[in-house]
């Protein structure tokens, strides 16, 4: 009530006039009313004294920082405040309260905050001041946007996603559009043969446009998982690649994995096409002596597709996964970009080194 | 120019280069290469202008420029990619960069042009390149990744210090051809 007096000058104002007991009522009423407001608004509201130590605490504070306002009052303000950034706080209330200066911005400002169970929440906040009873009090009206701040991180990341198709699909259009525009030239000086490879040009720009296509659709977030069987999604994938009568084993106790079992699958195809089109040597071109196979990581955190090919000779490891990277004149080199995609949907690792037989390995984290 | 400006063609895309000898040959001289080793043979002190692929096996066409710059060849290079040009182009010595795909208008028009730039003043080369690579990377980049690069506003301070020192010389010069041929520059992105 004492509190209510001191900030709202309606209340004064009553009490000056002498105080009937109608009026007398309408100020308790008032107060409960305004006691109410703060107790159960959605914004999380702390007040401090100078020493940081924490005098009040609404009921929203458990839904924003899992505490409950008793288990918060008493103690200091650096409870719901990452390490990093104690002592600057500290230091930035003395120099406030000697000089009047403000680190801070006081309005809407984006902090991030501590919660119980140690993770940390980006809030906005305002600071205020008042005096109450002699003392100086600061509180902060604090709001949990850390679902906003994840909605603008997923929009910058689909902004660059975007920017990387636009530039990727107009340059790597223009290679074989210029192929064919030049195909076209030769034929029409009389070469007759020319007019045939314009077939093949075009089937390489319609691959491109596909592989682009799906690229997009495997990068989009994973909805409803479940539990999948490696090895009947593996065998599946396998009977749609071309692996050209290569061979697939599997390794002892595969795990099972909890994915999305269609792009699970398209993973799979994805890494196989690369092993057997990658994976052999030209001079050995003989299928049979390819093989792939599937087992479980040490850990039993995920799986490895390893083949016994040539490997990845002086690729560099980390292009690898990059859109339209390939070493082969009528590869897309959106194979393994697609592969990066899926996994990162799941929200697993992926990783390429050399196998056992100098071959390719890549390793799914799950 | 009495006899026919003489063209080295360098594409890994055989096709490429059978079709630019088509384009330009009523015009030109041009010799053909699909690869760099084989460029590297076939340069020599008569050769005008250079078409030049950047993205090719084995070695790369910045090397090859990279390569014939260091023998001393001050021929025009043309780049014809499908490379999208980011800041490294800035320090590249290169005289134009042409975006694949490119028709048969559009390749006469810059080698003719490439062609004729031998005949001026180092300066104007100098100026003709600067301004081209700004149109360049004008054409491919956002304003905004453009004015934080400290290599663009570089580029660009050159080209008006270029500008002011060459402004006498364009004036004993017919300034309606040059004027054409920077017009083009800008405007063919």
């Amino acid at each position: 009530m004492q509190m209510a007096r001191k900030r709202t000058g309606k209340m004064a104002s009553s009490e000056e006039m002498g105080g009937s007991a109608a009026e007398l009522e309408s100020l308790v009423r008032d107060t409960d009313f305004f006691r109410s407001l703060v107790e159960n608004g959605s914004d999380a509201i702390v007040s401090i004294d100078e020493n940081s130590t924490i005098l009040y605490a609404n009921q929203a504070v458990e839904r924003v920082f899992g505490y409950e306002p008793e288990e918060l009052v008493g103690e200091k303000l650096t409870v719901i405040m990452p390490e990093r950034f104690q002592a600057d706080h500290f230091e930035s209330v003395q120099r406030y309260l000697e000089t009047g200066e403000r680190q801070l911005d006081w309005n809407n400002i984006r902090l991030p905050a501590l919660h119980k169970d140690g993770h940390e929440v980006t809030l906005s906040i305002t600071f205020e001041e008042h005096s109450y009873e002699g003392k100086r009090i600061f509180s902060g009206i604090m709001r949990d946007i850390s679902e906003r701040v994840e909605q603008q991180r997923e929009l910058e990341r689909q902004n660059e996603r975007l920017e990387q198709f636009a530039s990727l699909v107009s340059h790597d259009l223009r290679d074989p559009l210029q192929a064919a525009k030049a195909t076209t030239a030769v034929a029409k000086a009389g070469d007759e043969e020319a007019l045939e490879e314009l077939d093949e040009i075009h089937d390489r720009m319609e691959r491109l446009i596909e592989d682009v296509l799906s690229l997009a659709k495997q990068g989009q977030a994973v909805g409803e998982t479940e539990p999948v069987d490696l090895r009947e999604v593996s065998e599946r994938a396998w009977s749609t690649a071309d692996t050209d009568g290569a061979t697939l084993t599997f390794g002892e106790s595969l795990p099972t994995v909890s994915a999305d079992p269609e792009r699970l699958e398209a993973l799979f195809g994805n890494l196989f096409r690369n092993a057997v089109e990658h994976g052999r040597s030209s001079a050995a071109d003989d299928p049979a002596t390819l093989t792939v196979e599937i087992g479980p990581l040490a850990d039993g955190e995920g799986f490895y597709v390893a083949d016994d090919g040539t490997g990845f000779g002086d690729t560099d490891a980390d292009q690898l996964f990059e859109y339209g990277y390939t070493t082969n004149e009528d590869g897309t080199g959106f194979g393994l970009s697609i592969v990066a995609e899926i996994a990162e949907a799941h929200g697993w690792e992926i990783s390429a080194t050399e196998s056992a037989s100098g071959g390719a390995r890549f390793e799914v984290r799950t | 120019m009495s006899e026919r400006p003489l063209v080295l063609a360098v594409d890994d895309e055989e096709r490429v280069v059978q079709a630019f000898d088509i384009w330009l040959g009523d015009e030109f001289e041009v010799l053909t290469a699909t690869g760099g080793a084989e460029a590297l043979e076939q340069i020599s002190d008569e050769v005008d202008v250079v078409l030049l692929d950047r993205h090719m096996p084995e070695m790369s066409g910045d090397e090859v420029l990279e390569r014939i710059r260091a023998e001393g060849y001050d021929c025009r290079v043309a780049m014809v990619t499908a490379v999208a040009p980011e800041f490294e182009i800035v320090e590249m010595p290169f005289d134009h960069y042409i975006s694949k795909p490119v028709d048969e208008s559009e390749l006469r028009e810059v080698v003719g042009r490439l062609a004729e730039m031998g005949a001026y003043d180092q300066r104007l080369n100098e100026l003709y390149r600067v301004t081209q690579k700004i149109a360049t990377l004008e054409a491919e980049m956002t304003d905004s990744r453009l004015e934080h690069h400290e290599e663009y506003s570089s580029l660009v301070e050159r080209r008006d210090r270029l500008r002011a020192e060459t402004h006498d010389l364009v004036g004993e010069m017919e300034r309606s051809e040059l004027d054409d041929v920077f017009e083009m520059i800008g405007s063919e992105q």
